[in-house]
């Protein structure tokens, strides 16, 4: 029974290679959308969730402001974490964690060698919370010493050839202004790539207490900088913990604003959108957005199936009268229909499978991961299971409505068409076409984002700044070094300054008070201190007053510039020659810099001040450059640099790169989303072409009659171009409103965002008409080319 | 032996809320052994009886019993049971399937039974044997011409060794030396002891019958 019905099934796939090749074109490229991006979610789904302790392992919040304007920061006291492992009996662990961002790349010296590597300071209990296997050492003990450090698995071999020489051996580290010696304890395995955080190095905590200071810093309850992770015991009521330290840095000192906010540590890489003092979603947008994508193409394809079948089905009527009249059951014919399309649907995973080997390092080029088909029980039967399920789904309509047939009518050849027959297919077509101009007008609308977005004039130059960290000799010497820089021709203007200007973590401060300040109405204020020459480099704007200038010797430490947003903030009228104090210090406004983008589109441009502060206090150098001369200006400040700090490497970033990173992933859903609409819409005129075929091939006899009573082939090939089109009109009209709702929603997320122009969806909707049309005029045509005679002489 | 039994039997269609008739007050009874003939003018309701005796179509009042089984009691499932067993059907347009070599159209009746993989060879073997088609049997349908089908037509008919062969029209569509051939091997057939009822247009064809059953306007005459 089986041979035989396989037997039917592959020599009908020989007659008819082409539904047979529509077929399995899409359900392949169903399937492989499908498993490319389950593999892609399972990976995102598992970011941070290896770790041992997951469940109890949390992140400690600061929540600032007044119900309806609440902020949260990841920033936290230094001792808050110490404090809670002390008083609140539900902390097993804390640990205080200043990221690799806070030190950029930082240089390890040993024996006049020097390595760059990305480090971290983290507290003592830290390894006993994250689940970062050691290869040698105590991860209990490892960071109990000021003095000692942690290194991984690379950066020892990098060093040392072996991890085990590693041990004991000491390092000079400087980042910071600060340069001390820390001998390594322990040497950890490399770290995941699903884990958010990323090291080669951690030196113990009360090293940046001790280094505070030289970042004009102190330690209090009232300064933030470390982020704060806390380990729960087992069994603890969460809700109740999370009410009980709302107010716990308010009670150790007075003076404290904000609250405490408790988060799962492991969420916050999908949830990690803050909408007043809540979760507002993340990453998690883009998984409900690719896992929707993917399963759209597959039920694409999966009607393309069932409507290339139906259609096809009488071909089969034959068949099914003849079994039937020779003693077959329906449940034995629906067997037969259902195990084709499964059939199908295996040949199509097997194809799917080589598809995905073929796209995959494109695709891992795409999302930035490193993404395999990871071979094991539950990836198989995830697999198999889409597969069945795409089966059963191409199977079911054709399966019940083949085996439904009577098969006297069938084999009289009075079988009727009925009208709920071609009312199905149609509106299978429509559904399909829906889709799909949802896609197209989705990928229309985030690319002109994107593209609007690196577009846009941020205020500032981007293009050509390069700046590269202030580490070695240059720490002592940096004036010279400017000095020099500033020479070279081609550099238009350089500086120092604290941080690089672009990004989500930057310096943040309360402590600005202002005439008619009133209490409880603090403005966050990004601070962006700088030594002289920091608006002339980025080329901001000045709306009112003037730049920092050498000209007023007060300048370096009395003067004060506010962004637009900030003077708006304050409420402060005439800004300019009012004094307002910083951290209890006066300061004249000397000016007022126009508005310009330092962070995210998403976010509105925040209130920001600008300040100059000593050399010493700097981390960086800022360049900018002639626009068209960056080759030569780069190997003149590379030569520089060799100069003034030799045994160091000159390593750069153009401003421009970190600004990319800032839209890596919209970038990614732009590259991404196009790639899949691409698809869907292929797809779909597949299956398009396919019902095209067949109703030339059924309306032959009408074609004919029509052209022996004159009719020309025009007016047939429109004729039937016609009878398509509508059903893609009424997707147009279907789709188009169901797009705007998505798009218009997506870019709320936005706080510059385009404005959706009725050209997109006109745009859409005609090409998705134009791709419809060509596909069904090319059969309309070879139709109504035809001899009228010979279809005539057949019936 | 009795074979079956028809007993006033009716069938029809609704039709702008009149009752159209297609088969009225039918009294049939077929003994075991018997070859019929069904004669009459088209739209008389031939191949409605036919159908109806081969348990494909349904009537609407009557009894119809069969190997002293009540059909009109029974339920679908063992209504199928009855004619996958004892019933044979040869069409006037042979219905082969096009994508099946000869072979595997005559062993085709024998997948809704139980028979073994074996058993099926020696049956198909067989009857290829019997029917002198052992040289054809690679080929498709298309491959043959229309007396060489019709007769892998009725050898499929008769691979499961039913009771009764029901033909409709089995020479509509060949030409008259093929026809000859064709009624000459269901007389042979019949002489067997297979009881045949075919339906047929042709005079010439119905002599070879033992009994002739004229229908008009669905009643018997």
């Amino acid at each position: 029974m089986l041979k035989h019905s396989i037997t039917i099934f592959l020599r009908s796939i020989k007659r008819d290679r082409s539904t047979f090749f529509i077929n399995i074109v899409g359900l392949s490229t169903g399937l492989a959308c499908v498993i490319l991006i389950a593999i892609w979610v399972r990976d995102e789904l598992a970011v941070d969730k290896f770790h041992e302790n997951d469940k109890e392992l949390y992140q400690v919040w600061n929540r600032f402001g007044e119900a309806g304007n609440i902020k949260l920061v990841d920033w936290t006291p230094d001792m808050l974490a110490e404090t809670m492992a002390d008083k609140l009996p539900e902390v097993k662990y804390a640990s205080p964690f200043i990221p690799s961002g806070w030190l950029g790349s930082v240089p390890l010296t040993i024996s006049e060698e020097t390595h760059k590597a990305k480090g971290v300071f983290a507290g003592e209990d830290y390894f006993r919370m994250f689940s970062f296997d050691f290869l040698i050492g105590d991860p209990e003990k490892a960071l109990s010493e000021i003095g000692s450090m942690v290194i991984s698995e690379s950066l020892a071999r990098r060093i040392f050839g072996e991890p085990q020489r590693a041990i004991g051996k000491a390092l000079r580290w400087n980042t910071l202004n600060t340069s001390e010696t820390n001998t390594i304890a322990g040497v950890f395995k490399d770290i995941p790539s699903n884990s958010t955080q990323q090291f080669d190095f951690v030196l113990p905590f009360e090293r940046f207490v001790q280094l505070s200071p030289n970042i004009g810093r102190e330690s209090s309850w009232t300064q933030n900088a470390p982020i704060t992770y806390i380990l729960l015991k087992g069994g603890t009521d969460v809700a109740a913990f999370s009410k009980k330290i709302e107010g716990f840095s308010k009670a150790q000192n007075p003076d404290v604003q904000a609250d405490l906010f408790l988060k799962q540590y492991s969420s916050n890489y999908l949830h990690g959108n803050f909408e007043n003092g809540k979760v507002a979603g993340g990453r998690i947008d883009y998984i409900y957005l690719f896992s929707a994508i993917a399963l759209f193409t597959l039920i694409i394809a999966c009607i393309n199936f069932m409507n290339l079948t139906t259609a096809n089905a009488t071909r089969r009527l034959k068949e099914i009268g003849v079994k039937k009249a020779l003693g077959s059951r329906r449940k034995t014919l629906v067997g037969q229909y259902f195990g084709e399309a499964l059939l199908t649907a295996i040949i199509a995973l097997l194809i799917a499978l080589v598809l995905i080997q073929l796209v995959l390092p494109q695709f891992n080029l795409i999302t930035g991961k490193e993404l395999s088909i990871p071979f094991n029980v539950s990836t198989i039967a995830t697999v198999l299971g889409v597969t069945l399920f795409a089966g059963l789904l191409a199977g079911s309509y054709p399966a019940l409505y083949l085996a439904r047939f009577n098969p006297i009518a069938v084999l009289r050849g009075k079988l009727k068409k009925s009208l709920n027959e071609v009312r199905v297919r149609k509106s299978l077509v429509v559904f399909q076409f829906s889709l799909s101009i949802i896609l197209i007008v989705a990928v229309l609308v985030v690319y002109q984002q994107v593209n609007y977005i690196q577009s846009r004039n941020l205020g500032m130059d981007k293009d050509n700044v390069v700046y590269f960290q202030k580490e070695g000799l240059l720490q002592q010497n940096s004036e010279a070094f400017l000095t020099e820089v500033r020479e070279i021709p081609g550099v238009r203007n350089a500086t120092t300054a604290v941080q690089s200007f672009i990004g989500n973590q930057l310096n943040n401060t309360m402590g600005v008070r202002w005439p008619g300040f009133e209490e409880g109405n603090e403005v966050d204020f990004t601070d962006m201190s700088s030594t002289m020459g920091l608006i002339e480099t980025l080329n901001l704007e000045m709306k009112e007053g003037r730049s920092f200038s050498k000209t007023y010797a007060s300048d370096s430490t009395q003067a004060i510039i506010f962004n637009e947003t900030a003077v708006e903030a304050m409420g402060l009228e005439d800004a300019v020659g009012k004094t307002v104090q910083l951290w209890g210090q006066d300061r004249k406004v000397i000016g007022v810099v126009k508005d310009f983008h330092f962070q995210s589109f998403k976010e509105t441009i925040k209130p920001s001040f600008l300040r100059l502060v000593p050399d010493h206090r700097t981390f960086l150098f800022i360049a900018s450059i002639e626009s068209g001369r960056e080759k030569e200006v780069l190997a003149q400040l590379e030569n520089a640099y060799a100069k003034f700090n030799p045994g160091f490497t000159f390593e750069y970033r153009f401003l421009d790169e970190d600004y990319q990173v800032l839209y890596e992933s919209e970038q990614r859903v732009s590259v991404l989303s196009g790639y899949f609409a691409g698809l869907a819409i292929l797809i779909s005129c597949l299956g398009l072409f396919g019902l095209a075929m067949f109703t030339a091939e059924r309306k032959r006899k009408e074609i004919s009659i029509r052209k022996v009573l004159g009719q020309s082939a025009t007016q047939v090939a429109v004729m039937l171009s016609a009878e398509f089109g509508k059903l893609v009109l009424l997707a147009i009209v279907i789709g188009l409103p169901l797009a705007y709702l998505l798009t218009d929603d997506w870019l709320k997320d936005y706080a510059y965002g385009i404005s959706l122009k009725w050209s997109y969806f006109l745009g859409a909707g005609l090409l998705a008409m134009f791709i419809a049309l060509l596909t069904v005029g090319s059969q309309a045509l070879k139709a109504a080319a035809a001899n009228p005679v010979n279809a005539l002489k057949e019936e | 032996m009795m074979l079956l039994q028809l007993n006033n039997l009716f069938k029809w269609v609704q039709s702008g809320g009149q009752r159209i008739f297609l088969l009225k007050d039918i009294n049939l009874d077929v003994e075991e052994g018997e070859f019929i003939s069904i004669m009459g003018p088209s739209g008389s309701g031939k191949s409605t009886l036919l159908n109806v005796i081969g348990m494909l179509d349904n009537f609407d009042e009557g009894e119809y019993h069969f190997l002293g089984e009540s059909v009109h009691n029974l339920k679908e499932k063992y209504r199928a049971n009855l004619y996958k067993e004892y019933i044979g059907f040869v069409f006037q347009s042979y219905h082969l399937l096009d994508d099946l070599t000869v072979k595997e159209n005559l062993e085709m009746p024998l997948l809704y039974k139980k028979f073994k993989a074996s058993e099926r060879k020696a049956m198909v073997a067989d009857m290829l044997d019997r029917f002198n088609i052992v040289g054809k049997k690679d080929l498709f349908p298309v491959q043959l011409s229309g007396g060489q089908q019709q007769l892998v037509g009725i050898a499929r008919a008769l691979i499961s060794n039913p009771k009764l062969l029901l033909a409709d029209e089995p020479t509509g569509n060949l030409n008259s030396q093929q026809g000859e051939e064709i009624m000459d091997l269901f007389k042979q057939l019949n002489n067997e002891g297979v009881t045949i009822i075919q339906v047929t247009h042709s005079e010439k064809n119905a002599a070879y019958g033992s009994r002739i059953i004229n229908l008009l306007d669905g009643r018997m005459i």
